[in-house]
């Protein structure tokens, strides 16, 4: 038996269906095909043959010939306006090709598009599910789409559908699940055994770092509580008084509630970068509180904040003053003291910025962080070269939250566009659509 | 068998492999010992490849914040087109801009243009405006913005002219859809022409916004960092809310031609008809001169409603005399429903339910005729005494054609 042909081959350029960087090399390849060395049956063979590699490459060839349809689906779209005061005999006034008239009068347009019915020839494939469902973007590649549904990963209408071939009728809704999108869409958890091994030095880089920052806090803090006790060495240059530490646990909370506070008015994204960092640190703080005392970080944080607010106090010049913590559960009703000095539309605007900031906490507590048990990279991020692929064509209607999506009608052709997704340019499309015409 | 020569044994003179020859000495270091055949054309079609990704194609591995990333916006050195020649995207280095400062062909530019319809051009300058707007409030200062998209620089595939990247609905356009269907009755027509999205969108938002709420109250997890990526990478449609003061005086951004006339079959021959000269011959003789029930456009475009009203617009109808007749065919359209909802309950009720342990009962009436003539009607229920199934049969496809909703 013959060699089966690679998959991914650099030397005949096929592209297929898929967001590898293969795929993106080729079709920065390809070029339109050289007709002129070629007999007709050679230009339609290779359009075949290319068109075929990347629409339905996974479906046998018999199945595809009993599918094609050489009637193919075009709308044009009407202007009611035009509609309304024509009756249409004006096209058929003169000499029954309507009346001479200048170009660009009476709404229509000099000279529509040409509709491009050839680059619909593969139409029929994307009604398939497996092709719907990478047309959505949940999955990287058709094959994938194909996997998912055989093992039982997705739904239409409801019902579990393990037929990669059914063929979806328009207002079909088909779900994959969440988290298999992800995983297929998400960068991969480890590409090589180099970047685990550069990840793993990395992390245990950033814990002796970490162990050193305690060391070194640990360090400076021996000296003043020894001090106090003997009580003759002068008191701290920062503060006269060392404060105790429930003193210092509720400086900070209240830092953090102001911080909190100042977060969730409407501040500009780079202040509120700032004021996360700064966040960040006082959380930091807090958890360090109890393992030393913190006197010179509290210092230099409440500076920091003092420095943040006067900024963006100039800036705009009256920022309503808060109390209320960013946390807090119920965020339409602010809390009394903020009522008297805040307007309906100060208020709402407020009421927007809570639940901004609420759903942004949200976000980082659930996606923030890594997570070992997950089968993509954490926290999530696209795959590469994913945006190069990233369209959505009109005929779905995507809902990428819960995953799932409609196919709204066949796709169609229109003047000047149409809706199947091929990489392909006119000709091949006419070629390979003439070689389906079995008139060779 | 012949004996095997080696290749390192045998002096090089006598091989007559033309491949092996041609060799350089550093190439043969990296074939295998035993390997006859040379693998220098396979390295230098990878190199090629590695060393596009790594050049022009690098700005593709990662998506451009704040717009979309597609192949058909770069030249074929990676440089975008619509970027002004200083303009370097924030994460890439500065040894990038070299390639920046050349200057690219007009040639090129002018052949991409080519392909723009007019019929879009109109909606796009719109959506082009707003976001501009958009940008300007948020980032006046930032200078080294990045201009919005043109038609061409969303063709995902540079070799096909007549495909792009259409935009999809906006989260919060989704939202707006939801609500003023769900929470304010509007009807899906309604709701289409108001947001300009079609009939089905209409619909299927609400279906796929009502699971996203389901979802949401069973307290599963949504795909919320995917969700964000996508809609970062596509090109979006806004929603301009029009209580906002801002927006007050703006028409909402037309998401799609709502109007669409489907091209019927019977439509697609040329065809001669001789008319009298003296003849109107308007929309509805030529459709049923194409096919006996062939509609004229007016009543096969989905909003059909649309042409009445400017109908009596034209005709120049008094304010109050319009409304009455839009509450006369609201009031028809209603009593349709109404009968059809009817007969749905009739026919329910038809059916007799018997509630099981497991399982419900329902027992329906059956005409043994339903059968037909050969038997094998789909209609004809149970088993047929003579009549073999012929679902193990070769050849006989056991793939669903349907799955009720």
């Amino acid at each position: 038996m013959r060699k089966k042909a690679r998959f991914h081959s650099l030397k005949k350029i096929k592209v297929r269906q898929d967001w590898s960087r293969w795929t993106l090399y080729n079709l920065s390849r390809l070029k339109p095909p050289n007709l002129a060395s070629k007999t007709y049956f050679q230009q339609k063979w290779t359009a075949k043959s290319d068109t075929r590699a990347y629409h339905g490459e996974q479906v046998r060839e018999k199945q595809w010939k009993r599918m094609f349809r050489r009637n193919l689906p075009a709308v044009v779209s009407m202007n009611y306006q035009y509609l309304a005061r024509y009756d249409g005999s004006e096209q058929a006034a003169g000499r029954g090709a309507g009346a001479d008239t200048t170009p660009g009068k009476d709404n229509r347009p000099e000279n529509p598009p040409r509709t491009p019915y050839m680059q619909m020839a593969y139409y029929p494939l994307e009604r398939r599910l497996d092709t719907a469902i990478f047309r959505a973007l949940f999955s990287s590649s058709v094959r994938q789409a194909r996997q998912f549904v055989v093992h039982g990963l997705v739904k239409v209408n409801g019902k579990k559908m393990v037929y990669p071939g059914y063929m979806l009728n328009p207002g079909d809704m088909f779900q994959v699940e969440p988290e298999s999108v992800m995983f297929a869409t998400g960068a991969p958890k480890h590409q090589s055994g180099r970047a685990r091994r550069t990840e793993r030095s990395l992390a245990q880089k950033r814990a002796e770092e970490r162990e050193g920052k305690i060391l070194k806090s640990m360090a400076p803090t021996k000296v003043p509580l020894l001090a106090e006790e003997a009580a003759a060495a002068p008191p701290d240059a920062k503060s006269d008084a060392p404060p105790t530490e429930k003193e210092l646990k509720k400086n900070l909370q209240s830092l953090m509630e102001e911080a909190d506070a100042a977060l969730a008015e409407d501040v500009g994204a780079k202040d509120k970068q700032k004021l996360r960092d700064f966040r960040k640190a006082v959380r930091k703080a807090l958890s360090l509180w109890r393992s030393s005392s913190t006197t010179t970080t509290l210092a230099t944080l409440e500076q920091q904040l003092s420095f943040l607010k006067s900024q963006f106090a100039s800036k705009n010049p009256s920022p309503p003053s808060l109390s209320t913590s960013g946390a807090d559960p119920s965020p339409t009703t602010p809390s009394p003291d903020s009522e008297t000095s805040l307007s309906p539309e100060q208020q709402t605007k407020l009421a927007a910025a809570f639940k901004r900031l609420k759903e942004e906490a949200e976000y980082t507590f659930k996606w923030g962080k890594r997570d070992p048990t997950k089968p993509y990279a954490t926290p999530w991020r696209p795959r590469d070269y994913m945006s190069a692929f990233a369209f959505i064509p009109r005929y779905l209607e995507v809902n990428q939250k819960v995953c799932a999506a409609v196919y709204l009608r066949h796709p169609v052709a229109r003047p000047g566009l149409a809706e199947v997704p091929t990489p392909f340019g006119y000709e091949t499309g006419q070629l390979a659509f003439n070689w389906y015409l079995k008139r060779r | 068998m012949p004996p095997r020569l080696h290749a390192n044994s045998v002096p090089a003179s006598i091989i007559p492999c033309p491949s092996v020859r041609s060799q350089s000495a550093q190439t043969f270091r990296q074939c295998r010992e035993f390997s006859q055949s040379s693998c220098r054309r396979e390295t230098l079609r990878r190199r090629e490849m590695y060393a596009w990704l790594n050049g022009p194609g690098a700005a593709l591995k990662n998506p451009l914040p704040g717009s979309t990333n597609y192949l058909g916006a770069y030249d074929k050195y990676g440089n975008l087109w619509r970027a002004r020649p200083g303009w370097t995207p924030k994460k890439l280095d500065e040894e990038k801009e070299e390639t920046k400062e050349e200057p690219k062909s007009d040639e090129e530019k002018d052949a991409s243009s080519e392909g723009q319809e007019p019929a879009d051009e109109l909606e796009m300058s719109v959506r082009r405006d707003e976001e501009r707007k958009q940008k300007s409030v948020a980032k006046a200062e930032k200078d080294d913005e990045l201009p919005p998209e043109r038609l061409e620089d969303l063709r995902p595939f540079p070799l096909n002219k007549y495909f792009r990247s259409q935009s999809v609905l906006s989260e919060e356009l989704r939202e707006a859809i939801y609500q003023r269907v769900v929470n304010e009755g509007a009807s899906v027509s309604l709701a289409s022409v108001e947001f300009g999205v079609s009939n089905e969108r209409v619909g299927a938002v609400v279906r796929l916004k009502q699971l996203e709420k389901q979802y949401i109250a069973e307290g599963k997890t949504l795909a919320v960092p995917y969700a964000k990526a996508v809609l970062e990478m596509v090109p979006k449609t806004p929603y301009i809310d029009p209580k906002l003061p801002e927006n007050k005086g703006k028409r909402p951004v037309q998401h799609e031609s709502i109007n669409d006339l489907i091209v019927h079959p019977a439509t697609r021959q040329q065809l001669f008809v001789p008319v009298s000269e003296s003849r109107e011959f308007t929309r509805v003789d030529a459709g049923k001169a194409f096919d006996n029930n062939l509609l004229p456009a007016d009543e096969r475009i989905p909003h059909p409603e649309l042409v009445t009203a400017e109908r009596e617009l034209a005709a120049g109808l008094s304010f109050a005399e319009r409304t009455r007749l839009a509450q006369q065919r609201l009031q028809k359209e209603n009593e349709r429903k109404q009968k059809i909802e009817a007969k749905k309950q009739e026919e329910l009720k038809k059916l007799r339910t018997v509630p099981g342990r497991r399982w419900d009962f329902v027992f329906q009436d059956i005409s043994v005729e339903n059968a037909g003539k050969d038997g094998r009607n789909d209609k004809g229920v149970g088993w047929r005494y003579g009549l073999p199934h012929e679902d193990r049969k070769k050849g006989q496809v056991k793939i669903p054609t349907k799955v009720e909703a």
